[in-house]
Order: structure tokens, then sequence, then C-alpha cells
């Protein structure tokens, strides 16, 4: 309680020296938290995207409900299967029609018997990589019954691809942006240390021990960073809801249907976390080198 | 209460800060330390708080060899040594109450005892009208008698100051003076390290010549005429 006391007092009377301290933490982590949150809504786009990947099992043939429940049976069997839907001919020429609207014309005279029925099978989310894919369709094939299967092999590689190449990205800046972070920081907090040197020399020439001169430095350290990522995430949140109220006047963008979101609550806790952290451990490390008792 | 055997310091290899210092200090004693610049006062002074081991040599503080103490026992020792500067090392965003009470909640002390005594300590001092004004708004007099009182307030067993009149005038450098002989007269062994001819040859006391960091002359308490003048 004492040292609490302490370094509320010391923040206090060096109101300057911790406001620069606090908005430089602030700014740091306002930068990785605006990182995060594009990062974390591609990741999600992407996740949507990857619905797409889907095998559809198509039949020159209207099933019976006995055909259609012993196949659905059989495909769920196969590891990877996370729906399985029924197309019918007349669901397929729903769709077909809905896919040529405006243009219905050209659809005259076709009926739904020219059209096949299918199984379209999505798959779970760790099953959409371009070799499970393969491995899947595979098995499939094996079914009695089951001959043409697609699945835009093409497509699946492509988009794979695309993901490992964000995400490795992602990792690099994310990487470099935490360092230069971490560096920017600790420097701040040295050097606010070290204005205040003359308050370690005196606590240490009175008989002060190690840990009654660091413990409210540290707690200080604390504070700062804790009120540092406080901050940052007041500001992301009044930048995220300014953009998206104001995106669709420059962008063709709808946010309640992009489902744009704000950062889950286990990566704010992290930043808190990290921020109070980054306080502490500042302090800690430059503590160590201007105390000599 | 201070000794030194063959106490011999180097901050670089070739230029010797102290060479085979052999010094005996009494407790209760008065000692003055003088010689020119360089001549390896401060050295000495720091030696005795602990800043700086010797390269040979044992120092003892009150019967403690503070050449062999860990470092987490340096802390306790200090605790017994006030100390005071040229350039009062005060903490200027504090009040001068806040300054001299730092002593004692090092030591632990409770809020209502940290109060009364050091209400009572600057009132010896003269300066308890100030107490809350922080120390850059007060004179160099002033911050120096903060500084002591900050020094002396847990009634330290030495006192070591380090040209502690050096940016003062003859009136505040009296003051002080009489503050060091007050102290001392309570049971506190002092050493000032000076070269302010007119402080010692006013106080009459022990007074110990460096030059380039050797003893080279000890003058003994003139006592007889000395205590008169007192």
């Amino acid at each position: 309680m004492f040292f609490l006391t302490r370094a509320i007092t010391n923040i206090r009377q060096n109101v300057f020296v911790n406001v620069v301290t606090v908005g430089t933490i602030m700014l740091a982590l306002l930068i990785v938290s605006l990182f995060l949150l594009v990062f974390v809504n591609l990741e999600s786009a992407a996740e949507n995207w990857s619905e797409r990947v889907q095998v559809t099992v198509y039949f020159d043939k209207e099933l019976t409900g006995q055909e259609q429940s012993s196949l659905r049976e059989k495909i769920s069997a196969i590891s990877g299967v996370s729906r399985v839907i029924y197309v019918s001919r007349d669901e397929a020429l729903k769709r077909f029609k809905g896919r040529l609207r405006g243009q219905e014309t050209l659809l005259e005279g076709v009926r739904s018997e020219v059209l096949p029925t299918s199984f379209e099978i999505v798959l779970k989310r760790a099953y959409r990589e371009t070799v499970s894919v393969e491995g899947f369709v595979t098995k499939l094939k094996q079914i009695p019954g089951i001959t043409e299967v697609q699945y835009g092999e093409e497509w699946v590689r492509r988009f794979n691809s695309f993901l490992n190449f964000m995400r490795l990205l992602g990792a690099l800046l994310g990487g470099f942006l935490v360092i230069a972070v971490v560096f920017i920081v600790s420097n701040t907090i040295k050097l606010t240390i070290y204005s205040r040197r003359d308050e370690l020399e005196v606590m240490s020439l009175v008989g002060a021990t190690r840990f009654f001169i660091t413990a409210p430095f540290l707690l200080e350290g604390l504070i700062q960073g804790l009120a540092g990522s406080i901050l940052s995430l007041a500001l992301l949140y009044g930048l995220y809801e300014g953009f998206l109220q104001n995106a669709g006047s420059f962008i063709t963008f709808n946010p309640a249907a992009s489902g744009f979101s704000f950062l889950p609550v286990e990566y704010l806790s992290g930043l808190l976390l990290a921020g109070a952290l980054l306080g502490f451990i500042g302090s800690l490390t430059s503590l160590k080198r201007f105390i000599n008792v | 209460m201070i000794q030194l055997h063959t106490v011999s310091l180097a901050y670089q290899q070739d230029a010797s800060a102290l060479h085979n210092i052999n010094l005996h200090i009494g407790k209760g004693e008065f000692v003055f330390l003088t010689g020119p610049s360089g001549a390896g006062k401060t050295t000495l002074l720091r030696l005795l708080y602990g800043a700086l081991t010797p390269n040979s040599g044992q120092v003892l503080i009150d019967g403690q060899n503070i050449t062999r103490l860990a470092p987490s026992h340096l802390p306790l020792l200090r605790r017994s040594i006030g100390v005071v500067f040229q350039d009062f090392k005060l903490l200027h965003s504090r009040t001068v109450f806040e300054n001299v009470a730092i002593t004692l909640e090092v030591l632990g002390w409770g809020r209502a005892d940290i109060g009364k005594k050091t209400m009572h300590i600057l009132k010896q001092m003269g300066i308890e009208s100030k107490y809350n004004l922080t120390t850059q708004r007060l004179s160099g007099g002033e911050q120096q008698r903060v500084a002591l009182a900050r020094a002396l307030v847990n009634d330290p067993k030495i006192l070591l100051a380090d040209e502690p009149t050096g940016n003062l005038d003859d009136a505040n450098k009296n003051q002080i003076l009489n503050i060091f002989k007050e102290a001392n007269i309570r049971g506190t062994t002092v050493v000032v390290a000076t070269h302010d001819r007119r402080l010692i040859d006013q106080s009459h006391k022990r007074l110990i010549t460096l030059s380039k960091g050797e003893i080279v002359e000890q003058v003994e308490k003139e006592t007889a005429r000395g205590d008169q003048n007192e």
C-alpha cells in the first residue's frame, strides 16, 4: 500500500514525464492493435471465402429418398464433412434461373430434366486445404454409385497459397512492429528513469534497499502501461466506429453485411496485458542500469 | 568508528586516486579533510559510505569491514551514515518535508512518527515554516539546511559532508558549521571535506591534509584554545 501511494505521488509529481511515457505506449500499442484489427478481419474474410471450398457429386438421375439417405450416410462417414446438401433437379433449375436474373428468356424451353442432381459437400475448416480436399475426393470416389466429382482444384490451390502468403506477411509485419514497439517504449522508459536518477541516488544514499527503491518505479511502469493500453484501445474503438460510419461515403462498402468486426475479447485482454507488461519490464530493465545498490 | 588500513584506489590503472591511506577516526570525533582539488577528499568520503570499494586495503565503519560487505547489507550500513554534498542533492519536485521524511520512510517509521520527527528537525534547522514548499523555491543556505536535516533526522552515528559550504555566503557557512558542531555534541562522528581555510581555522578541530592521494599532514584538535572559543 505504501508503494502504491508512493507510485501515485510520483506520477503526480512528474506529470510531464508520465504523460510522455503513457502517450508513447498508447501510440505504440495503437499501431499494433490497428494492425491486429485489420489482420483479424482479413482472416475472418478468408474464413468466409473458404466456405466456397466445396465438393459436388453429380448424378444424371433423380435419387429416391432411400438412395439419398444411404449415400448421405456414407458420405458423412468420411472424416472432414461439415454439411451435405442434396440439390434436386427443380432446385438446380431454380438456382440456374437465379443466376440468369434479367435474362430469363435464355432459359425458355429448358426443363429441369436436362439438369443433373447433386450432393454439395461443405468441408470442416481444417479439411479445406489442397491436400486434404484431394484425399477426401479419393475416398469419396470409392463409394459405389459416385462417379462424377467436381471441386474446383485450381481455385482451392490458389486460395490456399494466397492464405499462406497472407499469414506469412502478417507474421513478418507483426513481428517487426512488435520489435519496434518494444524498442521505442523501453527507450522512452529508460529516458524517463534517467531523468529521475537523482531520486534513485538519494534513496540509495539514505539506505533504501533495492526493493524499496524499485517497487514504486515498477508499479508506476505497470500503471503507465495499463493506462497507455486502455487509451490505445479506446482510441482504436473510436477509429473503428468512425470508419464504420464514414466508410460508405468513400468506398462501396456495407459494414453490416461485410462482417467487419472489432477485436475479440481475447485480443483486447491480451493487449491490456501486453501494455502492463511493457511498462513493468521496461522499468525493470532500465532500473537495473541506474541502481548500484 | 572509522578505520582505514593501507587503502589504495585507482580509477584508471596508471592514475592512483588514493595511495596507502592509514587513518583512524574515533567515535564522536570531528575531523576536517582538506587539500587542493583532486587531492582525493571526495574519493575518500565515497569510500566511507560504500559508493566505492578500494583496490587494496581495508575500510572498517563501526566495526564492519565494508570491503567484504555483501551488497544487500550496504543499505543497512548507510542508515547509520548521513551524507551532505556541495550540490545538496535534493529532490526538487518534492517538498522540504518530503525530502527530509524520505530518510525515515526508508527505515519503515510510521506516518505520525515521521511527521513529528521531521518537523522537529526542520525546527532545529530554522526552516519549519517552509516545510510545504518545493526545494527549488529555497535559497542556497536553506537548501543545504534541508540536506542536513535529511542527513541528521535519524541521528546517524556518522555524518559525512563534501564541501558543504562551497556555495554559501559567510552567514550561512557559520550556521551550517554550528549545526555540525551540535550534531557532534550529540555524539555523531563528523567528517567534513573542505578547502575553505576560514571554516577550518574557526573550528579548531582535527585536520587531515591530503595531496595527490596521500595524507601529507595531520594536526590534532587544538583542545584548550578551541574549546574555549566554542
